[in-house]
């Protein structure tokens, strides 16, 4: 007489739930993706510039577009404190002249200090503005455009009117 | 049976959660400056990934943008120099938007 081996608990498991387990394969996909495809098209910018436009701003000569990335709060990089995402486009008649753009709090001592550089195309760059620790929802951002012949010229932009947002949490901050 | 649901669960979170991962994040620098003794200001740079910096560029700089002293950051990141009189700032300069100024107020 053979005496049949019993299977092992986890093939047991695997045998009774694999079906489930395809099931949920098939699923996901089906529960997260819409999530994930708009998601693809944010980052792609087919959403916009971001999640929040600011509005056109003029910057001597020059104008652009400027959005919060993300409507939220600056994240948290560890040492690095807080910083906080921004995008920007430049004007389509100053995509030629403009070699940099910047982005910080407060006026920047020099081009050196400018802040944040925006990366990416003309149409759509961004860049992660630190947000130094005496930072209030009173100051101003300050945008810095460097152009191609080396002149620079800076706008200003009040940071409850940049975001409300990080006015809010900066009020927060301000009184913990 | 709910140990099953629950490894589900936890299957569905990882799977949605890996969808994002390649969404990938700046990394600004930081750089923090303290007081070692009554006479030498010790800083420490680097990236907010955990990124070492060096023999990356840190400049004493006065209000009047005369620079006081320029220097590097060591193998260990820090790098310590007698602290100048009057109003300055320490400028880490890790190339264009890659910069972290200090004040002399915010020595810790």
């Amino acid at each position: 007489m053979t005496v049949l081996a019993s299977p092992s608990r986890g093939a047991s498991l695997w045998q009774r739930w694999r079906f489930h387990l395809s099931a949920l394969v098939l699923i996901a996909p089906i529960v997260f993706g819409p999530a994930w495809f708009h998601q693809n098209a944010f980052f792609d910018g087919k959403k916009g510039l971001g999640q929040r436009e600011i509005g056109e701003i003029a910057v001597g000569p020059w104008s652009v577009r400027l959005a919060e990335f993300k409507l939220s709060e600056p994240d948290a990089e560890g040492r690095a404190g807080h910083a906080k995402e921004f995008a920007l486009a430049l004007c389509p008649a100053c995509v030629d002249q403009v070699k940099a753009a910047y982005l910080r709090v407060g006026k920047p001592r020099n081009l050196r200090t400018a802040g944040a550089l925006f990366s990416g195309t003309p149409y759509r760059q961004t860049a992660e503005m630190r947000v130094p620790e005496r930072t209030t929802a009173d100051d101003e951002l300050w945008l810095t455009l460097e152009g191609w012949d080396g002149t620079l010229h800076q706008a200003t932009i009040p940071i409850r009117t940049a975001s409300p947002v990080m006015a809010a949490w900066l009020e927060k901050r301000g009184r913990s | 049976m709910m140990g099953l649901r629950r490894g589900g669960l936890i299957i569905a979170t990882i799977g949605a959660v890996s969808l994002f991962i390649g969404a990938a994040w700046a990394h600004p620098p930081f750089c923090i400056c303290k007081m070692a003794n009554a006479t030498t200001v010790s800083c420490e740079g680097g990236f907010a990934d955990g990124t070492g910096v060096p023999g990356v560029r840190l400049d004493v700089i006065r209000y009047d943008e005369s620079v006081v002293l320029q220097t590097k950051f060591g193998p260990d990141s820090t790098v310590s120099f007698k602290r100048p009189d009057g109003e300055f700032y320490m400028l880490f300069d890790a190339g264009p938007g890659q910069s972290f100024d200090v004040d002399y107020k915010d020595i810790q």
